[in-house]
């Protein structure tokens, strides 16, 4: 499906190949790189906003 | 490692609060009017500034620049300091940034009532103050990421990644949209026209929604959603994904608004395919939002903060799930110029934005005020009627809808249309819009009850202008990547590299969208027969586009049998090449014009009924709903601008012959007797130099250039 939608771009088929191209590659790297992430650094990161080192908010009570 | 005391800035949290909850009135007060003008046209008052052309504009900016974007801002000033354990960057450009914005609001709604717009739907402001809005974006852009770069933490945390793609999406965005050519201060002419100036709209107005009302209203749920639930986000990775795969598709996806629209197949494939996709992402981002929330359902029932947002992550959701399969062409051929779209931005503005601003405000002005929120008995009150108008609100619209889209496209058993006269399929939905208002009136009930509850909260409590905070600070790391460490870790710490690969993603799926376009010229073929506008055409159309007629009429016939039957031939991308900017509109509450002036064509009128149906519709329709436009009869036509108007359309491409300027007026005067003469020949008495006239002799332009050129109505698909 996608080809033809490519073709009928007039001469720029091309164009639409390389724009797939960019796209796959692009999600493959993605993926590489969250499956790298080591355990501990991610549970740190999703800590963050909880530990804001604010002095008085913690002190107010949860509404 | 010493610990560095330093104060968090609530006043700039605050004054944006209280913004937010002044615009949100406003707006939302605006679109209740809106709403009942379509039950009781007379609302528009009979004087231009109340027209439902020229307050419609002042609805859609006031709640998305103005309600969610202060909303936005109340939320990222105060997350912000606190994820990166540091003061906002600089006090100065935070009260720039308030107050200019501030200014751009009240600005926007004065020159909206004045009739003074591009005609581009939510980005109808004019030039000078587009040229503010890019200066005082970037105020905030600097001052946030002056704030990354001075933080006290390593890792930049996820939602502060969504903020930075906002700030700068939206720069890009706003600029490529805004591009014109003045006429005047007031006035400007987009450098784009018909099907490009369509496609790159589109492609604004598509991203604009994902960048102003997805991507900073997901960080702030990365951020107050662990906060309320004080649990870390369900997965951290699946945020990261989330990050990546929504910025990079998001922006390939515009085409959608333009189905079966006069643009190139191709482009319109593409819109769809990645809309499809979009899904994946999106839901992504809910099943994260959500799943925090496991094993804490409890705490959601006793929670009004936690109430709202679960509302408002289940409404994004639900309208990332509509949206899709309102760009598939199936679901499109019926959703499309109906108020289907409007339920669906609704559900998408009063779910999504509104009740996650909520759940903001209920979360942190407490806090500011030190203190606990005033009634929780009322806040939940506020979550239940919210949550009803939202219901009343959208189920009516979907309804009426699907009703007004199938009396469309019906035939009877002979093959004529069974409901020829388009006004049966407006009357047809009264009763719907009557539901829609009572919808809005009682969401508007409940932002009343929260704005006493938050008023009350803000009484008993003492405002802490400044919050101490204590952190160490940030060892300087190296600039140069440490060895064994990621690209993406050392990125993630480098907030103007991370910002720069974060456009660079952007500007890729745009470049893929948008490029194609401008390399080939046979994109659109050229109709010989169309030619520019008369002199008196182009003011009429300026007055159409000044009126604000495209937010009830289309200029755009699909290729449908139901269309072309009702109408005429159906739109050709060649047809439009002088049309800066386009005027396709993206509903239907009136018939489309573009057929308008085919004489011997299906919807052909006189000059005489057109005198007559500007001024008084009612008298001509009993039932129907455009307002009245007795002052164009009697406001004098500006032709001062004329020589002026005619030399930026030449600067634009349009092949006026050289000298034009000089003979336009003279040109215009002709014209302009003519059809006074013929107006008095029917008994009406009305001087050429009325704005009336030139508007009429716009009317009966539009379509007949396209017949001139004697094409078949053929290649019809589907009804
Ligand atoms: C609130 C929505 C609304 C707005 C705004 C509006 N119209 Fe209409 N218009 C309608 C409706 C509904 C009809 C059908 C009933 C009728 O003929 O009055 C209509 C019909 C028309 C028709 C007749 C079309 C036909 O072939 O039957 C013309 C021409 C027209 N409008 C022009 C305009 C112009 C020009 C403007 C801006 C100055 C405008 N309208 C603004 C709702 C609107």
């Amino acid at each position: 499906m996608l080809r033809d939608v490519f073709k009928s771009m007039g001469g720029y088929e091309s164009y639409g190949m390389i724009s797939m191209i960019i796209f796959v590659v692009f999600f493959v790297l993605l993926l590489l790189y969250t499956i790298s992430l080591k355990k501990k650094d991610v549970e740190n990161f999703s800590r963050m906003p909880l530990d804001d080192f604010s002095k008085e908010s913690d002190e107010v009570q949860e509404i | 490692m010493e610990n560095q005391t330093f104060y968090y800035d609530n006043k700039i949290v605050k004054n944006f609060a209280y913004a937010t909850l002044f615009w949100g009135v406003v707006g939302m007060v605006v679109g209740l009017l809106l709403a009942l003008q379509f039950i009781w046209p007379s609302l528009s008052f009979g004087i231009p500034y109340t027209t439902f052309g020229r307050i419609r504009p002042i609805h859609t900016n006031a709640i998305i620049f103005a309600f969610v974007g202060n909303g936005m801002f109340t939320g990222i000033y105060y997350s912000l300091q606190r994820l990166c354990k540091a003061r906002m960057f600089n006090d100065l450009l935070s009260k720039i940034n308030f107050w200019g914005w501030q200014l751009i609001i009240v600005s926007a709604a004065l020159t909206f009532i004045f009739g003074i717009t591009t005609g581009k739907e939510y980005a109808e402001l004019e030039w000078p103050i587009d040229i503010l809005v890019a200066v005082i974006w970037i105020v905030f852009g600097a001052n946030m990421i002056g704030t990354i770069i001075k933080r006290r933490t390593s890792h930049i945390y996820v939602a502060i990644w969504f903020y930075i793609a906002t700030f700068v999406t939206i720069a890009v965005l706003h600029v490529t949209n805004s591009l014109a050519i003045p006429v005047g201060l007031f006035k400007s002419y987009p450098i784009y026209a018909g099907v490009q100036d369509a496609l790159v709209q589109w492609w604004y107005g598509h991203n604009a929604v994902a960048f102003f009302l997805t991507t900073p209203f997901l960080g702030l749920m990365y951020y107050f959603l662990p906060k309320a639930a004080n649990r870390p986000i369900y997965s951290y990775k699946l945020s990261i994904v989330h990050f990546w795969a929504l910025i990079f598709l998001y922006i390939w996806a515009g085409p959608h608004h333009l189905l079966y629209s006069a643009l190139p197949n191709w482009a319109q494939s593409l819109g769809v395919v990645f809309s499809v996709m979009l899904i994946a992402p999106s839901w992504g981002g809910m099943v994260n939002g959500l799943l925090t929330l496991r094993g804490a359902w409890d705490r959601v029932r006793e929670d009004p903060v936690l109430k709202f947002m679960v509302v408002a992550v289940t409404a994004y959701g639900m309208s990332t799930f509509e949206g899709p399969m309102m760009s598939t062409k199936t679901v499109n051929a019926i959703s499309h110029f109906t108020d289907w779209t409007v339920g669906h931005a609704h559900i998408g503005a009063l779910g999504w934005n509104g009740f996650l601003t909520f759940a903001v405000l209920y979360y942190l002005i407490p806090r500011i005020f030190q203190t606990q929120l005033f009634s929780k008995k009322m806040a939940n009150l506020h979550f239940w009627i919210g949550t009803l108008g939202i219901i009343f609100y959208a189920v009516p619209l979907y309804w009426g809808a699907i009703t007004q889209a199938s009396m469309w496209k019906e035939f009877n058993e002979a093959g004529f249309l069974k409901y020829p006269n388009f006004l049966e399929t407006v009357t047809q939905l009264k009763p719907m819009y009557a539901a829609r208002a009572v919808g809005g009136a009682l969401y508007i009930t409940g932002i009343v009850l929260g704005i006493y509850n938050l008023v009350m909260t803000v009484k008993a409590g003492k405002f802490l202008p400044e919050e101490a905070a204590s952190a160490p600070a940030l060892v300087k790391t190296e600039a140069k990547r440490g060895s064994g460490e990621g690209i993406h870790r050392w990125l993630e710490r480098r907030p103007v590299q991370f910002t720069i690969i974060a456009l660079l993603v952007v500007l890729i799926g745009g470049l893929i969208e948008i490029v194609p376009l401008y390399l080939i010229k046979t994109n659109i073929p050229t109709i010989a027969s169309v030619k520019p506008y008369t002199p008196l055409e182009l003011q009429g159309r300026d007055i159409y586009v000044r009126e604000g007629c495209y937010t009830c009429h289309s200029q755009q016939v699909r290729p449908f049998r139901s269309e072309t039957e009702r109408y005429g031939e159906y739109a050709k991308a060649g047809e439009y090449v002088y049309d800066h900017p386009f005027q396709w509109g993206s509903k239907r509450n009136g018939p489309d014009l573009s057929r308008e002036g085919v004489v011997g064509g299906r919807q052909y009128r006189p000059n005489s009924w057109h005198f007559n149906h500007m001024e008084n519709p009612q008298r001509l329709n009993e039932q129907s709903i455009m307002p009245v436009y007795k002052w164009l009869i009697t406001d004098d036509l500006d032709i001062s601008t004329t020589a002026k108007k005619i030399r930026v359309m030449q600067t634009l491409g349009v092949p006026y012959p050289a000298g034009y300027d000089q003979i336009a007026n003279d040109e215009l005067m002709i014209q302009a007797r003519g059809i006074a003469d013929d107006l008095r020949s029917q008994g009406i008495q009305v001087e050429p130099t009325k704005e009336i006239i030139a508007m009429i002799a716009y009317l009966q332009r539009l379509g007949k250039d396209v017949h001139a050129a004697g094409s078949p109505t053929a290649a019809i698909t589907g009804k």
